[in-house]
């Protein structure tokens, strides 16, 4: 591995770095050292790294051309091992530590020796806009071959593929006044409303507050901008009522002044998160904050010029020069020339000057530029070249000369001989877009601004800007629009803030601007070297125009056809500029193109972020029953039902082999039809309903009628949605006049508590009843079987007497020395008590059932045990045989249906529609194979005639389907068109292997079919 | 309860009346997870109250509030979303809708609460509803209690928008729980006790940072 120990571009003096910290770092396999305070970028340009990455379609050299969020082509991928690989960063953003292990994203084998960089080459005329959509969509089957190279040759950097170490959260945060940007609107902002006494968060996504002030050449109060800043956080620092975030990006603006931020919390220290007193701290949060008005403080982004090869590395946008200097002490090159549009971006060349190194020459497309940023430059003898600009530059992996010629920007055409300068950074401004992503993620369309020449945003209710954000760049506006937005903030939420002092700041006179996005060549655009709009996407002004041609010409369609502002770039450098190109090719004003949508996020989020602690085992709840602990210990497979986690059987080990779930299924249920088994069902779904008219309420809710049901008794009880089709089903019981325990499916609880509330309060709210889940509060023990009687007698004082306790009775007692509620209600067709007892309890009477029931051959049985048993019996699962089309009739539960009834009920008018009516609805069907080994598949297609055309009319499918251990045989519960008039008839299942199935339409009912079992 | 009103409801004392084992909701996890120890760097403490008596109450709030003054000596909270208490902060009654109300009392006094409640009200119509095992009731204390909650619930726990004395029904990570706030430095959790489990191991998760630690 190779060493630099030098630092050829870094000052001896200046910038906000802390050279007594040396940091080391490798990129791309070498080594080389930087400073704390450093981004990455900057100890990239501090050792004279030129070429950071390949571009993205024609794989050109690229070097940094920013200093922040908008830069397009240092994306890096992070990370010294497989766990910590980071894709996606941008090395402006990244803070150097010591360690750091970073590779360019693009580029194979390398960026300096790019293998496709051979297509760019023979490149352009090869790859136009919308090229992979012309070349490669044909023949439509290849595409996905095409694809694996094209991405991997444009790589995008790549996800870890091992778990990460690192944990990650969220923060729900709520504040009177969100303060988006600690700039000198965003401070002045803060302050403002900290000092009313306001709830604040203050945000900015870097490492320091303060933002431009941290590399401005003015004075406030007559010290340096940036010691101002220092002054204002420290009070901000000291506030209770002030949140301060730092290396936070606010990354979207959400509905309701819902706005998430980003805070990076240990991506500065190193690449994951360090341990402190034994504990790992969080990596990243995301602050979910909902605010009660929100100001953006965004400043602006300088817009580069668009002229040929200004894609070349050295070719940097002037501010970057200026904070590459002022912040981090770093000169990016040794000759520069300055091409710019306006005063502002002077500051430059004056920053370059005071470095010691030599500028060039200031290329001014204005005729007679005279702000004092001017004078000042020609006062130190800087040549300034006049009506000009660089309409190309030189170099191939550095920048080696800049073409200069007289322009007339408004015909857009070359208006005088060019002359090359020799220099080794060209850096340019084409005036200053300020940042209004965050404005355009609340779907407002931003308007266009002459006098600023930038789109400043719409704002809607609650939001403001301040400063930059909306044009004001002058320092001193920038901090009186800063504390005037936070008062108007304030007063919106009926509060108040005082003014406060602001510090003194000089006033620069500055020129008028001129506008100039894309430079004229003396070739056409078509015909001149590429000239870059958006370097990450690659995208040149040519194929803007080309698009055009073509016949794109709303700017939404020009954005989709070139990739203009695309991923994670969002159009944050090359969106206007692209505008103004295609505004000038189709002969419109730029506000006429208007703009496309920024949409979150701002800058990439990483998915840690994002799912914070919702991840491995707190993805999702996981609800348990009071039984849980019994099941786990006794090697129960679970199956998910909703969110619960049921036991779904019981495998054995006999002779230190595992039952298979067929073998444990088959013991189970035979256990069940010949002894006793027991199932923990206590989560099916529980609601107590009070009130004198709960009666009235069961019978307009339910299909049957429950006028007559008596306390001590229960009934089966069908739910129907107002359209008629089956929701729900479960029985209920009558506790006492005024009182029922309702049990709905276990999936459908809150669904059908729901249901009640909505139309007890919209419908009926006449009726005086009320409605409390008490899922959680009863644990339910299933104990069925022929044995059942039995054991249960050993330990409950209820009278368990065949007439005394009938069939569909419950009766009130104790169980194990428990106070429990029994219901003889059977889902297995078999004799069955299902015991309810306080939940806190449960366990105990459980395990007093397992010593009592080991005589009797106890069996614990789970959910596809349970399914097995209930479908022999030809007992219905809503949801599993029913989809929301089948009507109670077609299950043929005509005797559930109370049509007689004094008063209408949820369904009863949707089943006289001619559609529910018709007698060829698929009802539902037993089907017996004809082969007893086989089991049907479900959801296997049911055809009358096999011998049919492709396309068969289908004419129903399998819900339910097992083999039986009782009937020895498969059978299926399944719906079929007129099923119910074709007993006897037989069907077929054409299956995806070539098999058809044969099997007979029977009943739904294979065991028992007097029901004599559970009625002993 | 008078003879006429004796059948309109089934009155029933769900707790055993000699020693049997009991187990909280959070028995399971106790085992499962185990119970971090509070230490000199815990900055959030957690307590169960497990085995308290929990009744929910829907009716009419005027006579509610008279029958619940008669028997428990304080009335129902007259403001949504806040909580009324005894002195000794045992026994409490939270709003939880315009017509539902959760009163918490120690363990073992529900039933006679609920039967004291019935005669009160003489025959005006109002559920009494025993949840007593369905749910549980859990402490957070120490400097950091305010900062965990706020990483598992949208909800503002500021002390100007979460004042003593207030309640709420609410989101917390991906399941709902009651949140209150009883005193100054205490904050109490009711959980369901089939999400319990989830909630409990949340609250370790997000507390590891801070040192948490389980009392008892």
């Amino acid at each position: 591995m190779s060493q630099s120990l030098k630092q050829p571009n870094r000052l001896k003096e200046g910038g906000r770095i802390d050279r007594a910290r040396r940091l080391s770092f490798t990129y791309n396999g070498k080594t080389y050292q930087g400073h704390a305070g450093d981004t990455l970028a900057s100890a990239l340009l501090a050792n004279g790294v030129d070429v950071v990455n390949r571009s993205f379609k024609y794989s050109r050299p690229r070097g940094i051309v920013a200093a922040g969020a908008e830069e397009p082509n240092a994306l890096v991928q992070l990370g010294s091992n497989e766990a910590a690989q980071v894709p996606n960063v941008r090395a402006t953003q990244q803070a150097l530590f010591d360690g750091l292990v970073a590779r360019s994203t693009n580029g194979w084998p390398n960026v300096q020796r790019d293998a496709m960089s051979l297509v760019g080459k023979l490149g352009g005329r090869f790859m136009p806009p919308g090229f992979y959509y012309k070349t490669f969509m044909a023949p439509a089957s290849m595409w996905m071959t095409y694809e694996k190279f094209i991405r991997k040759g444009a790589g995008l950097g790549r996800s870890p593929m091992e778990r990460d170490p690192d944990s990650y959260d969220h923060l729900n945060q709520h504040c009177d006044l969100l303060v988006i940007g600690a700039g000198p609107a965003g401070l002045a902002a803060a302050l403002t409303a900290a000092r009313a006494g306001a709830r604040v968060i203050l945000c900015d996504e870097q490492e320091e507050l303060g933002g431009s002030l941290l590399d401005s050449r003015e004075l406030l109060d007559d010290r340096p901008a940036a010691q101002w800043a220092e002054q204002a956080v420290a009070e901000l620092a000291e506030c209770a009522n002030v949140t301060l975030l730092p290396r936070t990006t606010a990354n979207g603006y959400h509905d309701h002044h819902f706005v998430t931020l980003h805070e990076r919390r240990t991506e500065h220290l190193g690449e994951t998160a360090p341990t402190v007193d034994g504990v790992r701290s969080t990596r990243s949060r995301m602050h979910r904050v909902r605010a009660g008005q929100v100001l953006l403080a965004t400043g602006a982004h300088e817009r580069p010029l668009v002229y040929a090869g200004n894609d070349v590395p050295g070719n940097l946008v002037a501010g970057a020069v200026s904070t590459y200097i002022r912040r981090y002490g770093v000169v990016p090159g040794n000759r520069l020339v300055l091409s710019v549009s306006n005063d502002h971006a002077y500051r430059a060349a004056l920053d370059w000057d005071e470095a010691g190194r030599e500028v060039v020459a200031i290329v001014d497309a204005r005729r007679h530029p005279d702000g004092e940023l001017v004078e000042q430059a020609r006062a130190r003898g800087i040549r300034i070249i006049e009506g000009s600009a660089v309409i190309e530059a030189k170099g191939d992996k550095r920048v080696s000369g800049a073409r200069v010629a007289t322009i007339d920007a408004e015909a857009f055409t070359v208006t005088g001989q060019a002359e090359t300068l020799a220099c080794d950074t060209i850096a340019s401004s084409g005036g200053y877009s300020p940042v209004i992503h965050l404005a355009s993620h609340t779907g407002a369309r931003p308007t266009w601004n002459e006098e600023i020449l930038g789109f400043v945003p719409s704002l809607v209710k609650g939001v403001h800007a301040a400063g930059s954000a909306r044009g004001v760049h002058d320092l001193a506006g920038g901090l009186a629009d800063g504390m005037a937005k936070a008062r108007e903030a304030l007063t919106a939420l009926g509060r108040s803030a005082d003014a406060i002092e602001l510090p003194r700041a000089d006033v620069i006179r500055e020129g008028q601007a001129c506008a100039l996005y894309q430079v004229p060549h003396e070739k056409p655009t078509l015909r001149a070297p590429k000239q870059f709009v958006d370097l990450q996407n690659d995208v040149t002004a040519a194929a803007i125009e080309l698009a055009t041609r073509e016949g794109f010409e709303s700017i939404e369609h020009v954005k989709r056809y070139t990739a203009m502002g695309f991923g994670t770039d969002q159009g944050k450098l090359g969106n206007i500029n692209g505008m103004a190109i295609a505004a000038r090719c189709l002969g419109k004003s730029i506000p006429e193109v208007g703009t496309t949508v920024f949409r979150p996020n701002y800058t990439p989020v990483t998915f840690g972020a994002i799912v914070g602690r919702h991840c491995r085992d707190l993805f999702d709840p996981e609800r348990y029953t009071a039984l849980h602990q019994w099941h786990v210990e006794h090697g129960a497979e679970f199956e998910d039902v909703g969110q619960w986690k049921r036991p779904w059987y019981f495998p054995r080990t006999v002779d230190g082999k595992k039952e298979s779930m067929d073998e444990a299924v088959a013991r189970e249920c035979l256990a069940v039809r010949e002894k006793v088994g027991i199932l923990d069902a206590s989560t099916l779904g529980k609601i107590d309903i009070q009130g004198p008219d709960a009666r009235e309420f069961l019978g307009r809710i339910y299909t049957n009628k429950w006028a007559k049901l008596a306390p001590g008794r229960a009934r089966y009880g069908l739910m129907c949605k107002d359209d008629g089709m089956l929701m729900d089903d479960g029985t209920t019981s009558c506790l006492a006049e005024n009182h029922f325990l309702m049990t709905t499916t276990t999936g459908g609880a809150a669904g059908v508590m729901e249901w009640l509330e909505l139309w007890h309060q919209t419908e009926w709210p006449e009726l005086d009843v009320t409605f409390t889940s008490v899922t959680d509060q009863w644990a339910t023990m299933t104990v069925t079987g022929p044995e059942a009687r039995k054991l249960l007698g050993e330990i409950t004082d209820i009278d368990l007497d065949r007439d005394a306790f009938k069939f569909m009775d419950w009766r009130e007692g104790k169980v194990a020395d428990v106070p429990a509620r029994v219901f003889r209600i059977s889902f297995t067709g078999e004799l069955a008590y299902e015991i309810n007892v306080q939940a806190n309890y449960a366990m105990h009477v459980w395990k007093t059932l397992f010593e009592h029931g080991e005589k009797y051959g106890l069996t614990p049985y789970g959910t596809e045990t349970m399914h097995v048993l209930r479908a022999e019996k030809g007992f219905i699962i809503a949801g599993q045989d029913t989809d929301g089309s089948v009507t109670p009739e077609d299950l043929g539960m005509q005797w559930a249906i109370g049509y007689d009834k004094p008063n209408s009920w949820v369904g009863k008018r949707a089943l006289s529609r001619p559609d529910t009516r018709r007698t060829d609805r698929k009802q539902l069907v037993g089907l017996r194979p004809k082969d007893p080994s086989v089991v049907l598949e479900e959801g296997a297609q049911i055809v009358f005639d096999p011998d049919h055309a492709i396309p068969m009319p289908m004419v129903g499918h399998v819900t339910s389907s097992y083999y039986s251990p009782t009937l020895k045989s498969g059978f299926a519960l399944a719906v079929v068109k007129g099923g119910h008039q074709r007993m006897g008839e037989t069907v077929y299942l054409p299956m995806v292997d070539g098999k058809t199935h044969a099997a007979e339409i029977v009943g739904t009912i294979f065991v028992d079919p007097k029901g004599e079992r559970q009625n002993v | 309860m008078s003879e006429q009103t004796a059948t309109w409801y089934n009155l029933y004392d769900a707790r055993p009346q000699v020693e049997v084992p009991a187990e909280s909701p959070l028995a399971w996890s106790y085992h499962h997870s185990g119970r971090p120890a509070v230490g000199e760097k815990s900055r959030v403490v957690l307590r169960e109250r497990d085995m308290a008596g929990h009744l929910i109450l829907r009716g009419g709030a005027i006579v509610l509030d008279e029958a619940v003054r008669q028997v428990l000596g304080f009335g129902l909270p007259g403001r949504p979303n806040t909580l009324t208490r005894d002195e000794s902060g045992e026994r409490s009654v939270q709003w939880l809708s315009p017509d539902e109300w959760l009163v918490i009392v120690p363990g073992g006094e529900e039933f006679a609460l609920e039967k004291r409640l019935r005669e009160a009200l003489g025959d005006a119509h109002t559920a009494i509803v025993n949840v007593s095992g369905g749910q549980t009731l859990i402490e957070l204390s120490g400097e950091k209690a305010r900062e965990l909650l706020m990483k598992s619930t949208p909800y503002d726990v500021h002390p100007e928008a979460f004042p003593v004395g207030k309640g709420v029904t609410t989101v917390f990570a991906k399941a709902n729980l009651i949140l209150r706030r009883p005193t100054e430095e205490r904050w109490e959790l009711v959980l369901r006790r089939s999400f319990a489990d989830y909630l409990y191991r949340w609250i370790l998760d997000a507390g590891a940072e801070y040192a948490i630690g389980v009392e008892g």
